[in-house]
């Protein structure tokens, strides 16, 4: 089949299915159809990536229409391995939404063309197309046609209004070079101003994930890691990769690490107070994201693989999060679990290779603010297990428990789908990461991720049981009282302003025009 | 001796037309204009003379009631000091702009003609000297941009035959049963225009006698743009208006082209009268470039030509928030902008650029000043700002013609798509499609408009681009604000076509190269 076709397999499933299930909308079926489809684009986007060179990349062009506006398709590492995580994560998503019963609404048609403008995102070839790919997201996440609708409507502006900041980008690009196509821009086009305008998407989208915690949660949520943590996680590591991988300066990149690990502690000082369920995992999860920005400031090849494995797993951890589960379940405990970045967890391993590096250029005591936001969640997490009442497998439960696994196995993830991201973010010699069956070594150390999850497993088990009757260890309190939400209308009123000053307007607008006349 | 006639004759004319009624104040009026084509005999060629029959015809077409008009202190103070400012600033203008070596007392009568109309048109005693003074009006657009670019008789008589378009546009109303046909006829011929601008069919100049039309570059396009509008969203009647902007767009007599505009706001300031005076503003300010060019030193006309057009264009922007201002003038004027920006040096463009810039805040602060004042009907910030996104794409030259592109975008929006009032709320797909082509949202015409204006404008410079990126964050809340301004009111029109505007407004939104091509710059 030619590559133009494959490109688009993703795309046509997403797009078929979203078609049948608006053809024949109210079937029970539909979910399976919404689900399947997904994850076969997922498998295709898997499939793609498995059979990509090391460091291939390829552009797929469909319709030539400007030199910087060319509808294209970017086929790399990078952009298959984000597709492949997103459209899997969005298929267990809908496969956890079918196991519900009694929610009669049928959100399969908006899910699937949510899907489909993720993949969109991610594929897209230049910077301009990227922008149009995510105002196809928002508007296909919130379904705000109107732009009136209240659903959501503070937090879609923000985010419009955010990625206003990518299309400044884009259009420097296109100042600076003549186009915005990935494979276009050299690495010194970007400066500081232009990395912080795209960081605005990044940062209001990692936001986000802390404001899905008001109001009552639905049984799964498909925003935090369809619409959020995937476009952020993909949209930072694109720029980086724009970049060749680092930052402008050293100074910025220092800046921007502290940053991340305060806004992480922030995120983890919220969460301490927060009752278990979505409330506590929404800040959880956006402290997670703060040190995946962190992390990825870094200009080390090992922080680069540290930082796109945080950013690819906090997909589906995202994903996790967004089911909601019965209190006292197995699959409480491992959210739980999953969220407080202990030894053992997913983002624990990252933050081990992010100190690895920064221990190999003498920064070690970069870890101490990250250290900090660790134990934060860990209290946060930890403190709100409570016994399990019942084990049963349940979506959710299985879930988390893979999420468990491939912590453990670091290499199901890390050899397939981590490492030729982060190759295409930037150049990763050979060595630096080798992942086996027992862990994960570097040229700096190593992490024996079984041994460290069974023992992990072990003295967790060890201590529920000592101190079963105790659990939870803490009460729900707000340690910081702060609403997460619109601020409310401030009761101002607009100062008294006489209707002569219309004409000193103009007056000055005919001054500055005198000048502008006058000026040789 | 003789060259200093026509004053004496205008001088008496106009103190008999301002002491008199009936027939003697129509005959002044007629001595008038006999004085302003006697001075354009003299002044460029007698060819020209056939100028004079359409003010003449317009004029004797506009009979005078035998009384005169009861009048107050005020009121005559107000007409008095209108007149004499006209006049002032008529006698500035010839004076600054001398005609070779001729009097100026030979060259102002033209200029002094304008300020009569002007002053009719400011502060009329009564609904026929307004309409007298919007064909004088005509008249001296035409007569003036003659004197200073002379064209042969045919031009000038099609020139001078504009003058009648005010009465026309206030008697002439298509039957209603042949409206249908007329507006599918202009859809037609728009499309047939549309079609030959994406095919590249290359039209050659027409020239009848002296009269010369040009469909070269984005002229096919913009000439769909106006037919479309025209058409489609005509108020009452006087869909033959869209012609007029074609023939402005087509002619290649800087004389026709922009009589031919101030008859179209003649035309639509007859329907839409409280944004008159910006409107006529603009149009002076517009067709002073081609005199400034002919009769202004070197040394100052560029850069106040390129002001000028900025500020012309300012001015309509303004004007145009609704009725057939913003159906057609608005697109007439703004494309025939883009026409001539692309002869400005790059510092004059630098300085159209800034203006342009400081008209969009203006605009932009204008309704928000309003809505703090209070009082008067709000005023749709989404307009102004998709207006303010316009002024700075259009001063955006960028090597594609990105800028222009843009412009096309937010044009076909503001005139199109976006000109009557949402007022039902939207169910099925017809009311998600008519819903998408008005939002913000990919693929509507606005955001392609505005995203490109967003690229133009930091093609040109910094602080242009980071003002089209705020106004650009502004559209998004613009519908919270925009909610009380979307009742709707009276002077908003209805588009007869409903389904023309969303459809065309998607397709432009997701094929935006395709009418890159058909501007063909």
């Amino acid at each position: 089949m030619p590559l133009a076709a494959q490109a688009l397999l993703p795309f046509f499933a997403l797009l078929v299915a979203a078609a049948i299930v608006r053809w024949r909308p109210r079937r029970n079926v539909n979910g399976w159809i919404a689900s399947g489809a997904t994850g076969i684009a997922g498998i295709i986007a898997l499939v793609e990536l498995l059979r990509l060179a090391p460091g291939e990349h390829v552009d797929v062009p469909y319709l030539t229409t400007f030199p910087y506006a060319d509808l294209a398709v970017r086929l790399d590492g990078l952009s298959l391995a984000f597709t492949a995580v997103t459209l899997i994560t969005a298929a267990a998503l809908m496969l956890s939404r079918q196991q519900v019963r009694g929610d009669r609404r049928d959100p399969w048609f908006g899910w699937l063309l949510t899907s489909a403008a993720a993949c969109a995102v991610i594929l897209a070839d230049n910077l301009l197309l990227l922008f149009i790919g995510l105002q196809l997201l928002t508007l296909a996440w919130s379904g705000a046609l109107d732009e009136t609708a209240r659903r959501r409507r503070g937090l879609r502006l923000s985010v419009q209004i955010a990625d206003i900041g990518l299309l400044l980008a884009a259009a420097s690009a296109i100042q600076s070079v003549g186009t915005s196509a990935f494979s276009g821009v050299p690495s010194d086009t970007f400066g500081l101003a232009t990395f912080l305008l795209v960081l605005l998407p990044v940062a209001v989208r990692v936001g986000a994930l802390a404001w899905v915690s008001s109001g009552p949660q639905a049984a799964v949520t498909f925003e935090p890691a369809i619409a959020w943590v995937a476009p952020a996680g993909y949209l930072l590591l694109r720029l980086l990769a724009l970049m060749g991988g680092r930052l402008p300066d050293r100074p910025t990149a220092v800046a921007l690490f502290g940053s991340g690990a305060l806004v992480a502690i922030g995120f983890a000082v919220l969460a301490l107070g927060r009752p278990a369920g979505l409330r506590l995992a929404a800040p959880l999860l956006a402290a997670q994201a703060a040190l995946a920005l962190s992390l990825s400031t870094g200009s080390e090849p090992l922080m680069t693989v540290a930082s796109t494995w945080l950013w690819l797993l906090l997909i589906p951890l995202a994903g996790l999060v967004s089911i909601r589960v019965a209190g006292r379940s197995l699959a409480e405990t491992l959210t739980l679990l999953n969220l407080a970045m202990i030894p053992g967890t997913v983002g624990f391993l990252a933050l081990w290779l992010g100190g690895l590096a920064l221990a190999a250029s003498g920064l070690l005591f970069g870890m101490i603010p990250v250290a900090l936001a660790v134990v934060l969640l860990g209290v946060a997490a930890l403190s709100r297990a409570a016994g399990i009442r019942s084990i049963q497998l349940d979506p959710a439960g299985i879930w988390a428990g893979a999420l468990l696994v491939i912590a453990a196995f670091p290499m199901l993830a890390m050899n397939p789908i981590v490492l030729p991201a982060a190759a295409t973010v930037r150049l990763v010699p050979s060595g630096t990461v080798s992942a086996s069956l027992l862990g994960i070594a570097t040229g700096f150390g190593g992490w024996p991720a079984l041994l460290v999850s069974v023992m992990t497993a072990a003295l967790l088990g060890l201590a529920a049981w000592r101190i079963r009757d105790r659990l939870p260890l803490r009460r729900a309190r707000d340690v910081i009282g702060w609403r997460i939400g619109w601020p409310s209308r401030p009761r101002l009123r607009p100062p008294a302003i006489p209707a002569w000053s219309r004409f000193l307007v103009w007056g000055a607008f005919l001054v500055v025009v005198a000048f502008a006349m006058a000026r040789p | 001796m003789i060259v200093y006639f026509p004053f004496v004759l205008f001088a008496a004319g106009l103190l008999i037309a301002y002491g008199s009624a009936g027939v003697r104040r129509q005959v002044a009026t007629i001595a008038m204009l006999a004085a302003s084509g006697w001075s354009l005999v003299l002044l460029v060629d007698p060819s020209t003379a056939a100028w004079a029959i359409g003010p003449i015809a317009a004029t004797l077409l506009l009979p005078r009631a035998g009384e005169r008009v009861r009048s107050n202190f005020e009121g005559l103070t107000r007409r008095a000091v209108t007149l004499t400012v006209a006049v002032l600033v008529a006698l500035f203008l010839a004076t600054r702009l001398p005609v070779g070596e001729n009097p100026i007392l030979l060259s102002v009568v033209p200029w002094l003609m304008g300020a009569l109309g002007a002053a009719w048109l400011t502060s009329p005693t009564d609904e026929p000297e307004r309409l007298q003074g919007q064909a004088l009006l005509v008249a001296a657009a035409a007569v003036l941009i003659l004197v200073a670019v002379p064209a042969g008789p045919l031009t000038a008589g099609v020139a001078g035959a504009m003058a009648l378009v005010p009465i026309a546009g206030e008697r002439g109303r298509i039957p209603g049963r042949f409206r249908p046909a007329f507006s599918g006829v202009l859809m037609l011929v728009a499309a047939a225009a549309a079609l030959a601008a994406a095919t590249g069919l290359t039209l050659r100049a027409v020239n009848l006698d002296d009269l010369a039309f040009d469909a070269g570059g984005p002229v096919l396009l913009a000439s769909a743009i106006v037919l479309v509008a025209g058409s489609a969203v005509s108020a009452v009647g006087i869909e033959w208006a869209a012609l007029l902007a074609v023939l402005a767009l087509i002619t290649a007599a800087p004389s026709l082209r922009w009589a031919a505009l101030a008859a179209l706001v003649a035309v639509a300031t007859g329907l839409e009268r409280h944004a008159e005076r910006p409107a006529w503003l603009a149009v002076g300010l517009l067709s002073l470039t081609p005199v400034l060019q002919a009769l202004a030193s070197p040394a100052w006309s560029a850069r106040v030509q390129a002001v000028a057009v900025a500020v012309g264009l300012v001015l309509m922007l303004f004007a145009a928030r609704a009725g057939m201002l913003r159906v057609l003038t608005l697109p007439a004027t703004t494309l025939l902008v883009m026409l001539l920006l692309s002869s400005l040096s790059t510092s004059n463009l630098v300085r159209f650029q800034w203006v342009a810039a400081l008209g969009a805040v203006l605009l932009i602060a204008q309704p928000l000043l309003s809505s703090l004042i209070g009082g008067g009907r709000p005023e749709l910030i989404r307009d102004r700002l998709l207006g303010g996104l316009l002024l700075l794409a259009i001063g955006a030259r960028d090597s594609l013609g990105l800028g222009d592109l843009a412009v096309v975008l937010l044009l076909i929006d503001l005139a199109i798509v976006r000109v009557d009032g949402l007022t039902r709320p939207a169910s099925g797909w017809s009311g998600r499609l008519i819903l998408l082509a008005r939002s913000n949202w990919p693929p509507s015409a606005t955001f392609a408009g505005a995203t490109l204006a967003v690229i133009g404008a930091i093609q040109a410079s910094l602080m242009l681009g980071l003002l089209a990126a705020g106004m650009l964050a502004g559209m998004q809340l613009a519908p919270l604000l925009d909610r009380p301004a979307l009742a709707p009111g009276p002077e908003r029109l209805r588009s007869s076509l409903r389904w023309v505007g969303p459809i065309l407004s998607i397709a432009c939104g997701i094929a935006p190269a395709l009418v890159l091509r058909m501007l063909r710059l």
